[in-house]
């Protein structure tokens, strides 16, 4: 079979299991590569805060560490160590990992809230926000099967 | 006044908890059905599916920060 019909079969869902590994190994590869580029962006956006004062740069870097621990604790939950084969499986496991997640982030959410003093909060909001939108850019952008569904 | 704070702070994550819950059930829900309609298309499914979760739960997850933040810091 030629590359071009292997993309074809691909493309359209229809890959054998061999194929759908790789294609979920893809996918997998491609999120994360997403998660590394909002990870840069948060460093830099402290690195640029830093010239202003030391306390909006580091509230800044935990706005962005409090997005990137739940998203990348989900995603390696759901696309690395899932084993679920059945839709009722995936279903389940994508459940018990969005309620982890978000128990996850309130959980850190409160710690930094108690713990670091002084805080600058508008800061930690805007990367947050920040985040969120580049990450559905990103994923927007780059899976370009999803812009055709 | 300090009442009101926790009137305020139940609704935001209440509200934010029942959107989220929504929006991913209703997703659930399509990716059933599109499961058992094309079976061979569950791997490309579960792709989008895990996407649109990424999407569906942002919202409300920054409502539930400042929530929090109003708690500990009001």
């Amino acid at each position: 079979m030629s590359q071009d019909q292997e993309k074809r079969i691909e493309s359209a869902g229809l890959a054998s299991n061999a194929g759908r590994s790789k294609q979920s190994r893809r996918f997998a590869m491609q999120y994360f590569r997403i998660l590394l580029v909002q990870l840069a962006l948060t460093c830099l956006l402290a690195l640029l805060l830093m010239l202003k004062d030391f306390v909006t740069a580091y509230s800044a870097l935990i706005g962005g560490l409090l997005y990137l621990m739940p998203a990348g604790w989900f995603s390696l939950r759901v696309l690395v160590k899932n084993t679920a084969q059945t839709p009722r499986e995936i279903l389940a496991n994508m459940y018990i990992s969005e309620t982890v997640k978000v128990l996850l982030a309130v959980a850190l959410f409160s710690l930094v809230f108690m713990l670091v003093e002084p805080l600058n909060a508008g800061a930690l909001f805007v990367t947050y926000i920040l985040l969120q939108v580049t990450g559905w850019y990103l994923q927007l952008k780059l899976n370009q099967r999803f812009l055709k569904l | 006044m300090a009442e009101l704070l926790f009137i305020a702070v139940a609704l935001l994550l209440g509200l934010s908890a029942l959107a989220g819950a929504l929006g991913v059930s209703l997703l659930g829900g399509k990716f059933l059905e599109g499961a058992a309609r094309q079976p061979e298309l569950v791997p490309l499914l579960r792709s989008q599916f895990f996407i649109v979760v990424g999407l569906v739960d942002a919202v409300p997850m920054i409502g539930v920060g400042m929530a929090l933040y109003m708690l500990f810091a009001g």
